[in-house]
């Protein structure tokens, strides 16, 4: 009888607590295309945000993605290298590109 | 053949890659195809999941027979990927701080000992709600109809607090932060910035959603309520507010969340618009939560056609429903939310005649006579901005 009473505590008490504790966020895995510049991807793009936010922008022209990229530089103050700048453009433009250059 | 790629890899494609060659900018139904994914977040069932990192998640078309959007079924968008996991509700504090008499630091017990408690019933919508409707594509998360969802939020009047610090005479405007961080320390954080005359006493800071503490996904534990306002402006875990009387440059304020300056609010892909501005508040608009695309019915059944409306407070005045592709309209029974900022809930009772495919079409219309553009005669905007286009859905008779 006290366990039953226990264990019913127990549950409501986790009903009504809804963020007591650490919370964990899943991590997914997204489908990602391997080619040249993917490591540059890896270091520049993905240290801060999930592979899907890029994915999610839909295909786009290698000006869009050029420009995404250096916003990333200019508003987000990312750390990306001028020959990064180029590698990550041009693996995005091949595998999530519109075949548009602008 | 790298159509075919797209097809295959990207979640997002599938509905905007037809036609992309024309100048002009246009617009589509958005799209409809995607599926909850099979991995539930915190605190919510399974959703339409873009991004892990910041997260990202959509309601599916269902979500939306309901006047009041459940916390678990309650649309996420954040901006930065660092996200508190953990909150102590004790020791959680809001500071208010800048051209104050005196600065605050308020404990969330006192915030909800000391101050009135206020509720309100108001929408919450992305401002990119919808994004994939726009052709060239937008940049952006490539939304269906589903970044949106209303609640009835529980709290006490930011003017409440505010007055409790004491504004200077020369206050103009009032930032707002919350918790969640960049990668880089270097990075902005998403601060608002909102003008004194833009709120009044429907804003609050809430810490209740629909009787529960808000869902961590959802700001918990306090986030800022500006009725009839796109969802930007409604920061989530709110630890900030600084009051100052110059209007500081943010990325979020001055780039990103903007429209041209027109009167269409409309540009082409090949010349934009030179000035822009803020999206503030939202447009009329519906959508349907049943039937779904695709969906097969039973030929001179009873269909219950059900969906939400809202604008941006003026109020719904009626939900027009029409199963003949727009030749005829007929008034939908409406079900008022309690406040003007909540959804219309409407009901249309439809019994199909006719075998084969049917569009079923809803169009809201706001006590100003606004209605709702045909999807196709939304305006383009580069940053696929309050799409609120006829929704519409096709069944097959059968």
């Amino acid at each position: 009888m006290k366990k039953i009473l226990l264990l019913t505590l127990l549950s409501v008490g986790s009903l009504f607590a809804q963020v007591k504790g650490d919370v964990a966020v899943p991590y997914i895995s997204y489908e990602i295309k391997m080619g040249k510049g993917f490591d540059s991807i890896q270091a520049n793009c993905l240290m801060c945000h999930s592979f899907g936010y890029v994915l999610n922008q839909g295909p786009q022209s290698k000006e869009f993605w050029h420009k995404k990229v250096v916003k990333m530089i200019t508003h987000f103050k990312a750390p990306i290298t001028k020959e990064d700048v180029e590698i990550t453009t041009n693996y995005l433009f091949e595998h999530y590109g519109n075949g548009k250059q602008k | 053949m790298r159509r075919r790629d797209f097809l295959k890899t990207s979640i997002a494609a599938s509905a905007a890659i037809v036609g992309t060659s024309l100048s002009a900018g246009t617009t589509h139904q958005p799209n409809d195809t995607r599926e909850v994914s099979k991995m539930a977040f915190p605190e919510k069932r399974p959703l339409i999941t873009y991004s892990d990192r910041p997260p990202l998640l959509e309601s599916p078309r269902s979500t939306y027979t309901k006047q009041l959007t459940p916390n678990d079924e309650f649309f996420v968008r954040w901006h930065l990927p660092d996200i508190p996991t953990h909150i102590d509700p004790d020791a959680y504090t809001i500071h208010i701080n800048g051209l104050v008499e005196k600065e605050l630091h308020i404990s969330l017990k006192e915030l909800k000992n000391d101050f009135e408690h206020v509720e309100v019933e108001a929408v919450l919508q992305c401002g990119g709600n919808s994004r994939s409707a726009f052709d060239p594509i937008a940049g952006g998360i490539q939304w269906g109809s589903g970044a949106m969802g209303s609640a009835l939020w529980k709290g006490v009047r930011l003017s409440d607090i505010l007055n409790r610090a004491g504004l200077h005479k020369d206050a103009k405007f009032i930032g707002f932060n919350g918790k969640d961080n960049a990668a880089y320390y270097e990075t902005p954080n998403f601060v608002r910035e909102l003008e004194l005359e833009e709120l009044n006493d429907h804003v609050i800071v809430a810490f209740e959603m629909n009787g529960e503490d808000l869902p961590y996904l959802n700001g918990y534990p306090l986030r800022l309520v500006i009725p009839g306002y796109y969802s930007d402006s409604w920061v989530k875990m709110l630890s900030n507010i600084t009051v100052t009387n110059k209007y500081k440059s943010l990325f979020f304020m001055d780039v990103a969340y903007r429209v041209p300056d027109n009167e269409c609010e409309c540009e082409t892909p090949d010349e934009k618009f030179k000035t822009t501005k803020p999206i503030t508040t939202m447009n009329v608009k519906s959508v349907i939560g049943y039937p779904e695309n695709g969906m097969k019915v039973y030929h001179n059944s009873h269909i219950v056609v059900r969906g939400v409306a809202f604008d941006d407070g003026h109020g719904i005045k009626d939900v027009m429903v029409s199963t003949d592709d727009g030749k005829t309209w007929e008034k939908s029974i409406l079900k008022k939310g309690s406040s003007r900022y909540a959804y219309s809930a409407f009901r249309f009772a439809y019994k199909p005649e006719k075998y084969g495919k049917v569009n079923i079409m809803a169009k809201a219309i706001d006590r100003l006579g606004n209605e709702q553009p045909l999807a196709k005669d939304v305006k383009w905007n580069h940053g696929g901005y309050k799409y609120n286009g006829i929704d519409t859905v096709q069944v097959e008779v059968v």
